[in-house]
């Protein structure tokens, strides 16, 4: 069982760095490479043996049966990894190893660094655990592991005002949100009686109560808070900036936090902690399904097209609003974190006609197209932010109108740049088309306002990236005059990621058909396969 | 061995349509001195053009970066993958459902190269050049997507096989249906692609973004040898082209049928035919356009777009779908 390695290494890393350290300057860095690039040796084999068996894994911790002895419901922590988990497992943990690489020549002139490594390993943690777990409990405790983690790391650089302020702007606002979903889990567990997922969602159809659709609404309200939806985005645009790029392509606390952070931000962490968890808590506990087989017998139960009604809401305006403000940026971190918040837009808009379109054919190309999205968004924007990381790096400013031709100092980066911009507007030999194209296709067969609205947002974010690739050709500003190609450890990151957003642009329809389709029906669980992974237990043990 | 076809196939139809679309240039030369009481070039003068350009030394500029030098070779093989994908008297070479986006795209994106190998050159006329075709371009495909979009999606209601492909021309095309509605709103639907095509080649009334007398030829301000004669061949390839768009929508009528020929002989003739109405829709479009209209201002021109060309359209293809839904019988 290779599954818990998948915690157990980040949090062996983590724990072992502040000894490590002491032992040699550079130790801590090349052991922080070790880790993750082992974490993501992990995940690959998880997500490989997930994928080919098509079934969902469970794991119990502390036993080989989640089921008690003399009662017949569960009650130890489980893990459950579908093919949804596995696959963002393994886009964390890629993206998470090519920041730390690429935060071995970006973070040289920072100072703390083992702290930094400690942080980013807890991060990538916290992460993992998300996207694993099958306890609504056990999630809260690693959605706070991740928050916190990331708040100390959007401050990291606490020698600059704007470090400090995105990152009291984002801990206040995450601290709420977080609260909101305790005081879900809470009340889901006050009336409930059980924390694991499965067992929750039986329950819930067994007896929907006022309760269950309050917690649900404080559940739902946090997450989208976690994934930085409109009106809840704005910690998102500063904290970004001011993050180092690196993590803004994990979390998208963009402006603030160093570039290798930034990209960590943006790339994952509102992933995991926020659409993962939204489409985790839909399908897995409050299962659309479900609730509508009990519908048609006249059974209480949870009217989810009101959910699947929110949340397209909220991501229609999600696309609009960070899609529009993009392109009024003037600060190149900030651009890319408001383009962040679009693509969630583009991520939401999949879940919810996933959910209002449960069951046909419509809901599945959604839901297919969200997850999707989810990794190509996260390849697309952690190179983007890395790009970014190199221009501030460099040239020593993120302000678009004092830069101009970069293109002649740095023909790599600029090309690197070329193809994520190109990709994120959805160029068809890139991978951002395939995924775009899926949830407007499926949009349009559901609804075409909403894939007209979805089209909208795409030119907004083509206007703002067009605005930007002049800044990286045009004339030679004096900003510009002494910067250069970046050392090795930073462009290598950002080659990988290029290579796999051109490999996937290529296959586009054999990975959707072999990887997507099928994560977004063991997703979706049309038969309660998610629960039934659970309930073999009982009775057999 | 399908992809061998192909490609044989290509790079012939790339051989021919250079040269017929070079051979155009030349008769247009020669059509427009003409209509002003000049001799004009020879017919060939085109050619003679290339070869020079050619090999002449090519100057690149301090401030260009490498896209620069880039910039010609992406649009010359944005144009040869274009031609893949244009009908030409028979089905285009890679003829699939939905292919029409992909030739949008295509034009599009030569366009954008275009304007990329301008801003690349760090050039102020080549700037402000460049801006003007982004306007032109973003106002411009507006009409003309509604137009084709509202025609394909009219044929597909026909029972085709490939919906939404170019190749659908050629089992049915938009005459047929013969309804007065759908007669008249054709009608204006070839207006607006003639007045498309005359601003997607950038003559007469659109002749903005290479201004010789304003901004010195913009975009193309600081190219010059063979970075030149390799754009002025993807524009003539993607006149071409663009042409054979509308050819291909609203005279798709090939004479191979009529003689009783099958296999390559049919699609030899089909190709030029084909060429012939394309010279003859291009003569329309772009010679006596050219002769008879000046420049206009930019904001005048995107305000002609969107204000008479877009509703131009929009009426078009309203009259179309009231054909469809049988509203007026």
């Amino acid at each position: 069982m290779t599954l818990p390695f998948l915690v157990i290494l980040p949090l062996f890393g983590a724990f072992s760095m502040p000894i490590v350290s002491l032992l040699g300057k550079k130790l801590k860095e090349y052991w922080a490479v070790i880790i993750s690039g082992a974490t993501f040796a992990v995940a690959a084999k998880v997500f490989y043996t997930v994928w080919r068996n098509n079934e969902i894994l469970l794991y119990t911790l502390g036993s080989d049966n989640p089921i008690g002895r003399g009662v017949n419901f569960p009650i130890r922590i489980v893990w459950e990894v579908d093919l949804f988990g596995a696959l963002l497992a393994l886009t964390i943990t890629f993206v998470g190893f090519l920041a730390i690489v690429y935060s071995l020549g970006y973070m040289k002139h920072d100072t703390g660094l083992e702290k930094y490594y400690t942080l980013v390993l807890v991060l990538e943690l916290g992460m993992l655990g998300i996207v694993i777990t099958g306890d609504i409990f056990n999630f809260y405790v690693f959605l706070e592991i991740m928050s916190i983690a990331s708040y100390a790391l959007v401050a990291f650089r606490n020698d600059t005002w704007e470090g400090i302020e995105a990152g009291i702007k984002y801990m206040f606002v995450g601290s709420l949100a977080s609260s909101f979903i305790l005081l879900g889990i809470a009340l889901l567990y006050g009336q409930y009686g059980t924390l694991t997922m499965s067992y929750l969602a039986i329950k819930i159809a067994e007896n929907p109560t006022l309760v269950a659709k309050v917690a649900l609404a404080f559940l739902i309200g946090g997450l989208l808070f976690k994934s930085g939806a409109v009106p809840v985005h704005m910690w998102l645009a500063d904290a970004h900036p001011a993050a180092p790029s690196s993590i803004s392509a994990m979390l998208d606390a963009h402006p603030a936090a160093p570039s290798s952070i930034s990209a960590m931000l943006s790339g994952l962490v509102i992933k995991a902690g926020g659409v993962y968890a939204i489409a985790r808590i839909i399908f897995s506990i409050f299962n659309p399904g479900l609730h509508t087989y009990l519908r048609t017998f006249n059974a209480p139960a949870i009217n989810m097209d009101v959910i699947g009604w929110v949340i397209v809401f909220f991501a229609c305006l999600t696309l609009l609003v960070g899609n529009a403000m993009a392109v009024v940026q003037t600060d190149m971190k900030r651009l890319f974190a408001f383009s962040s918040v679009g693509q969630i837009g583009y991520i939401l808009l999949g879940i919810g006609i996933g959910v209002l379109a449960y069951g046909t054919r419509a809901g599945e190309l959604a839901l297919a197209g969200a997850i999707y999205h989810i990794v190509n968004h996260a390849l697309i924007k952690a190179l983007l932010f890395l790009v970014a990381g190199v221009v501030i790096h460099e040239a020593g400013t993120k302000n678009l109108n004092e830069l101009s031709g970069l293109a002649k100092r740095m023909p790599l980066t600029t090309f690197f740049f070329i193809i994520g911009a190109a990709a994120i507007i959805g160029l068809p030999p890139l991978n951002g088309f395939a995924s775009k194209w899926i949830i407007y296709e499926s949009s349009a067969m559901y609804n075409p306002i909403l894939a007209a609205i979805a089209v909208v947002g795409t030119v907004f974010s083509l206007a703002a990236y067009t605005k930007v690739l002049f800044t990286f050709l045009g004339k030679e500003s004096e900003r510009v005059r002494g910067s250069k190609e970046p050392e090795k450890s930073m462009l290598l990151p950002m080659l990988i990621l290029v290579v796999a957003i051109i490999v996937m642009g290529l296959f586009p329809w054999q990975i959707s058909d072999k990887i997507m389709i099928p994560a977004a029906k063991m997703l979706e669980q049309l038969n309660g396969e998610y629960i039934l992974a659970l309930l073999k237990f009982i009775g057999g043990a | 061995m399908n992809i061998v076809y192909s490609t044989i196939g290509l790079i012939a139809i790339y051989l021919y349509v250079s040269a017929a679309s070079l051979l155009w240039e030349g008769m247009d030369r020669k059509l427009v001195a003409r209509m002003q009481r000049r001799m004009g070039p020879p017919i060939l003068q085109p050619f003679y053009d290339f070869l020079k350009l050619v090999s002449k030394e090519s100057i690149i500029p301090r401030d260009a970066n490498k896209l620069f030098e880039i910039a010609p070779v992406l649009a010359l093989a944005s144009s040869i993958a274009l031609l893949a994908y244009t009908p030409l008297g028979f089905e285009p070479l890679l003829a699939t459902k939905g292919d029409v986006i992909v030739f949008i795209y295509l034009l599009g994106l030569i366009a954008f190269i275009r304007v990329i190998g301008a801003v690349s050159s760090g050039s102020p006329y080549a700037q402000i050049g460049a801006q003007r075709e982004i306007i032109m371009l973003a106002s411009r495909e507006v009409p003309m997507m509604l137009g084709l979009f509202a025609i394909l999606w009219r044929l597909s209601k026909l029972g085709v096989e490939k919906p939404f492909s170019l190749g659908t021309f050629y089992q049915y095309n938009i005459w047929e249906i013969g309804t007065p509605l759908a007669v008249v709103g054709t009608f204006v639907l070839l207006l607006v692609f003639l007045l498309w095509l005359a601003s997607e080649i950038e003559v007469g009334y659109f002749n903005i973004p290479e201004a010789e007398t304003e901004v010195a030829e913009g975009p193309m301000a600081e190219y010059s040898g063979r970075h030149l004669a390799l754009f002025k061949l993807s524009n003539a390839l993607k006149e071409f082209a663009s042409a054979s768009l509308v050819v291909a929508i609203f005279f798709p009528w090939g004479i191979s049928g009529y003689i009783g020929l099958t296999g390559i002989a049919a699609m030899v003739l089909d190709l030029v035919f084909h060429t012939l109405k394309v010279f003859a829709v291009l003569f329309v479009s772009m010679s006596v356009f050219r002769a008879i209209t000046g420049r206009l201002r930019i904001t005048q021109a995107v305000g002609m777009f969107w204000s008479r060309i877009l509703p131009m359209s929009l009426i078009g293809v309203l009259l179309l779908v009231i054909d469809v839904l049988g509203v007026i019988a």
